[in-house]
């Protein structure tokens, strides 16, 4: 270890120690710290075992828990895993989960990392760590404002697999996705996987959404069908683009069951959206590359459970309550889509907030579908942009007197729950913790009063 | 029931920031007075239509590269345009359609897109893709002389000069540069901007100027729309005013 390295190591692990002494979690400061003093600090950790890394703009925290969870079942309970559950997934993020597990030479000690990661900071942080797997699952718009346009995004991503040869697990659905397997031609890992066209899958578009031309030679790409959004079955009529040969295909997905085929074997997952299906086609694939049981993979896609607000269930108060994290355009349009999809009437709570996580711009709730309500009997809307996300319902042609505003959490869910009946929640990303607390609060608040 | 015509064009290109919501809201505050909104779309190929038939001519925001793809498609366009914006068609542009009707566009890359020189302002974006002016906006315009605050979220590169009747004020964020005092570009019968948000979303007065600029056009008689439930509207002005105008 250089005395540069050796130094970082030993002055980040302090700084974990005093904050720990001084009773505080040490969270993203101590990497955000060593991260200003030393630009090349994730250099300093001497990490062994095999790093698999998963980014995409939708369900990263869902597949990087799925990954995590299925690494460590069946007879491998004794391994040990360094992940990023919560989703710290920056440059400065990692550092810090590094740093607290890190010994004073800077060694990891590990059977695997599995790490999210978000899709602008893939080539900083692999730069300098050796990733052996990185799972790709889609690009949409998404925090514009802080992310900047998708394309620059993909063409950080695409630069660094220019020289990358490790495994590369890709959606082959995504034309955004499927063209960053032709980045360097010369890796010989690429593993694609595509889901069959299921049943809500349309000719037309129904959602807005990224990639209508070729990245290679600017033509229109045309669609066989849009199963959500621009991931489809696609290609471009000038060039080979869209050919690619997925090696895990899901096939006969059965919303109602819920139930689909890979490789010949039936499985039945415990959710029934179609882009909860494309996780679980990453999951698989990924799993593949590590010889996963297939007894696992049945036992974990039937039961294991992510939470934390990605298609969460609360029974409140009498009312069935469905929670789902919405950052951008797709992943409400894909609530909406469960939503519509559930017989009889139902209430919508939608959380929205503009912090920096955010993103300060929340122009894109315009690209959210709203027009497809069916048997919305009322909305609640909370959180710093509660107008906003108001409004937009509004002007969709929604009833304004059925919609109530309400910014502060707590008075949301009082008039969320004063109603029974079955019910749906949306929140974005710094919106959705705050909500799944509001909801506990409200819950733990009337079963006292119970008592 | 009146029906006021809409040409938008190339909305599956110049749709980066929900700017389609736009239409969205003019069909709506429309419909509220029983005025039918008919949208029509141009996209790249399309025969160049006779745009002076239309009342309204749309134009959103997007990417540099989409900018590049259709600059040529729009050039084709330029008289059919030109003639409509002589005959009073209202014009509403935001973002790269704002941009696109100046003089030039020359982008992060340095490339130069020519414009359809309909107005003298010109842009040019810095290089460096970083430089960028990035937040939420509020500028005083004058509508129908009358001071009316606009709110809205700019992300622009792009920096426009040379722009010899701005829309508004800038009572916070940055305007046309970093850091200016104006924002956009106006006439009666033009509205060009950088707000998006989408920009009508919050701003019901102007979208009800334009509503109210089109029917006295069409009818030669003075329209003024009238008022509708904006309590939502309302609200969240005065929310944001408080926040940002601090």
């Amino acid at each position: 270890m250089g005395l540069k390295n050796g130094l970082t190591i030993f002055f980040g692990k302090m700084m974990v120690k005093v904050l720990r002494l001084i009773g505080k979690d040490a969270g993203n400061a101590p990497g955000l710290v060593l991260w200003t003093l030393n630009k090349d600090c994730l250099k300093a950790f001497k990490v062994e075992c095999p790093i698999i890394a998963v980014t995409g703009t939708n369900g990263k925290t869902s597949v990087t828990n799925y990954l995590n969870h299925i690494f460590t079942s069946g007879d491998k309970k004794d391994l040990k895993i360094i992940t990023n559950k919560q989703g710290n997934n920056l440059d400065t993020g990692i550092c810090s989960l590094l740093l607290g597990e890190c010994d004073f030479h800077g060694r990891v000690k590990a059977d695997y990392l599995v790490l999210e990661t978000d899709e602008s900071h893939v080539p900083v942080i692999y730069s300098k760590l050796k990733l052996e797997t990185l799972v790709v699952l889609n690009f949409f718009r998404d925090q514009l404002d802080r992310n900047g346009e998708v394309e620059t995004l993909i063409l950080k991503v695409k630069k660094f697999l220019e020289t990358y040869e490790g495994n590369l697990v890709l959606n082959a659905d995504d034309p955004n996705v499927a063209r960053l397997g032709l980045a360097n031609p010369n890796n010989k890992n690429v593993h694609y996987f595509s889901v069959e066209r299921y049943s809500g899958a349309t000719d037309q578009p129904y959602e807005v959404g990224e990639g209508k031309y070729c990245p290679f030679c600017n033509s229109k790409l045309e669609y066989e069908y849009y199963q959500y959004s621009h991931i489809g079955k696609f290609r471009c009529p000038n060039c080979d683009f869209g050919s690619a040969r997925p090696e895990v295909v899901i096939k006969d997905v059965d919303l109602q069951a819920p139930s689909f085929v890979i490789d010949g074997e039936k499985y039945k997952p415990s959710h029934n959206s179609i882009y909860y299906i494309y996780n679980l086609g990453a999951v698989y694939t990924a799993s593949k590359l590590y010889n996963i049981s297939k007894d696992v993979l049945h036992d974990t896609f039937e039961h294991f459970e992510v939470n934390n607000g990605r298609l969460e269930v609360f029974e409140v108060a009498g009312s069935k309550l469905l929670v789902n994290l919405a950052k951008n355009p797709v992943g409400a349009n894909m609530t909406l889509r469960v939503m519509n999809e559930h017989p009889g009437e139902k209430e919508l709570l939608f959380v929205l907030n503009d912090n920096l996580a955010d993103g300060h711009d929340v122009s894109w709730i315009w690209d959210i579908n709203f027009s497809v309500f069916k048997d919305v009997t009322r909305v609640v809307t909370s959180g710093s942009r509660a107008y906003d996300i108001a409004i937009r319902i509004k002007c969709s042609g929604y009833d304004p007197d059925k919609i109530v505003v309400k910014p502060d959490l707590d008075r949301a869910m009082e008039s969320f729950f004063s109603t029974v009946g079955d019910k749906f929640a949306i929140a974005n990303y710094t919106a959705i913790q705050p909500t799944r607390a509001a909801i506990r609060r409200y819950k733990e608040g009337t079963e006292d009063a119970n008592d | 029931m009146q029906t006021i015509k809409l040409m938008h064009m190339y909305p599956n290109m110049l749709d980066l920031y929900g700017d389609s919501g736009n239409v969205e809201i003019i069909k709506y505050r429309c419909k509220m007075r029983d005025i039918d909104l008919e949208v029509s779309s141009h996209v790249i190929g399309d025969d160049t239509a006779d745009f002076s038939r239309y009342d309204i001519i749309y134009l959103g925001g997007g990417a540099d590269l989409e900018q590049q793809i259709l600059a040529e498609d729009l050039l084709k366009c330029k008289d059919a345009i030109s003639d409509a914006y002589k005959k009073g068609t209202f014009f509403l542009m935001i973002c790269g359609g704002y941009q696109l009707m100046g003089q030039y566009y020359k982008d992060s890359n340095g490339e130069k897109i020519p414009g359809l020189g309909l107005f003298d302002y010109y842009t040019a974006a810095s290089t460096d893709k970083g430089k960028r002016c990035i937040g939420n906006i509020v500028i005083k315009a004058t509508l129908d002389g009358e001071e009316y605050n606009v709110i809205g979220f700019e992300n622009h590169g792009g920096q426009t000069q040379n722009v010899t009747s701005p829309f508004g004020t800038v009572l916070a964020g940055n305007g046309n540069c970093f850091s200016s005092k104006t924002e956009g570009y106006m006439e009666p019968s033009v509205v060009a901007t950088y707000l998006h948000g989408p920009l009508l979303s919050k701003n019901p007065k102007l979208c009800d100027y334009i509503i109210n600029y089109v029917m006295t056009r069409k009818t030669g008689e003075k329209y003024t729309a009238q008022p509708i439930n904006d309590k939502l509207e309302e609200e969240c002005r005065q929310q944001l005013f408080e926040r940002l105008l601090k």
